[in-house]
């Protein structure tokens, strides 16, 4: 069976909130065990960033997922969050430390922290200005100076099919099947139980579009930007 | 939650900004957990930390081994290193509440989990 083809949306135009509570949040709560088994190697980029840094360096990552960059570099302190309290909880039983908290208004202090990653977030925000506002709150929290790392997926895919793909619909669903088998014991149970088809919301990012959009704050300049793995990412310091 | 955790965090409800920092532990259940103890992390880290506020909260925690004031020789100070080391990476709040000293929102702390997520009235 060929791999599930995202969908192209129509965004809304007013009550995004309860759109990506149901398109993403509700989704990622449901799927959390799931997703976090599929979630266990980091990515290069990312890893590089964070064994690069100072030791003792104090810093965040928003929207952490399950975690797996928390330990990567035990020179540094990261602090984990999450929208996904079922997520945070994964986090938590690993020995990790998270919080439950919205990435667009995060508890943090103004220039708290050396650096800050957000890995796979930004793209769940349904429009340009929540997502402008999402990267603005990730710039708040760092100190001058500092670095942070974006990462959000690309509209230029090489795991979707061309044929089901149209390259100018940027918002879309992506499925998630998840087995409706209760244990993992039982692959064979697992394999042939029905699945049921969770649809997360998406914004697939040009190229450039992240980085026009850190410009856009007018809070940082961009030290780097590339394109890894189906994602764009940028690296910018704050002014 | 540990109180590195706790020392980066402000209230942020809309329109509370000021006094909004340290939030106030209240009703917590306390852990010890032990923690590897690396001297020169914890000498990087040391100006990073609001210092009173990080003092005053290991007190509400029945910790009162910490100088009031950073010690001038605090980097080769291995005593101070290791008594910063347990209020600042082994002591882990494992239940209660934060309260801001402001507007006395209070934020639970259920399982070492802080839910800092905001009404919507509030944001």
């Amino acid at each position: 069976m060929s791999k599930p083809q995202p969908v192209a949306v129509t965004t809304p135009t007013e009550n995004e909130k309860s759109y990506e509570e149901e398109h993403v949040h509700n989704v990622y709560q449901t799927i959390a065990s799931h997703f976090s088994d599929t979630r266990y190697k980091p990515w290069p980029v990312v890893e590089d960033f964070l064994n690069g840094l100072e030791l003792g360096s104090i810093g965040a990552d928003i929207g952490c997922g399950n975690g797996k960059y928390i330990g990567v570099n035990p020179n540094v302190c990261i602090l984990g969050s999450d929208r996904s309290s079922n997520l945070i909880q994964i986090v938590r039983d690993r020995g990790f430390e998270g919080m439950v908290c919205d990435g667009l208004n995060t508890p943090y202090r103004t220039d708290a922290f050396d650096f800050a990653i957000s890995i796979a977030v930004i793209h769940h925000f349904s429009t340009p200005e929540r997502r402008r506002s999402a990267i603005e709150e990730i710039l708040r929290v760092v100190k001058p100076g500092s670095p942070i790392l974006i990462f959000v997926w690309a509209l230029e895919q090489s795991k979707f099919s061309k044929r089901n793909f149209d390259k100018t619909q940027q918002d879309v669903f992506v499925p998630w099947m998840l087995s409706t088998a209760k244990t993992n014991n039982d692959e064979a149970a697992v394999e042939e139980s029905p699945k049921k088809v969770y649809q997360r919301y998406y914004h697939l990012f040009a190229q450039g579009e992240l980085d026009e959009l850190i410009v856009e704050t007018g809070m940082a300049d961009i030290s780097r930007s590339g394109y890894d793995r189906d994602n764009h990412y940028v690296i910018a310091i704050k002014k | 939650m540990r109180l590195i955790t706790h020392n980066m965090l402000q209230c942020h409800v809309k329109n509370c900004n000021d006094n909004n920092f340290p939030l106030r532990l209240e009703e917590v259940e306390v852990e010890l957990v032990e923690a590897d103890f690396q001297p020169e992390f914890l000498q990087n880290i040391i100006g990073k930390l609001e210092w009173p506020a990080f003092v005053n909260t290991a007190v509400q925690l029945g910790n009162t081994n910490l100088p009031a004031t950073i010690p001038d020789n605090a980097k080769d100070n291995e005593e101070f290193l290791k008594v910063l080391h347990t209020a600042l990476l082994e002591t882990h709040v494992q239940q209660g509440k934060m309260v801001c000293p402001n507007c006395s929102h209070v934020y639970p702390i259920k399982d070492g989990i802080p839910n800092m997520l905001l009404a919507e009235h509030e944001i």
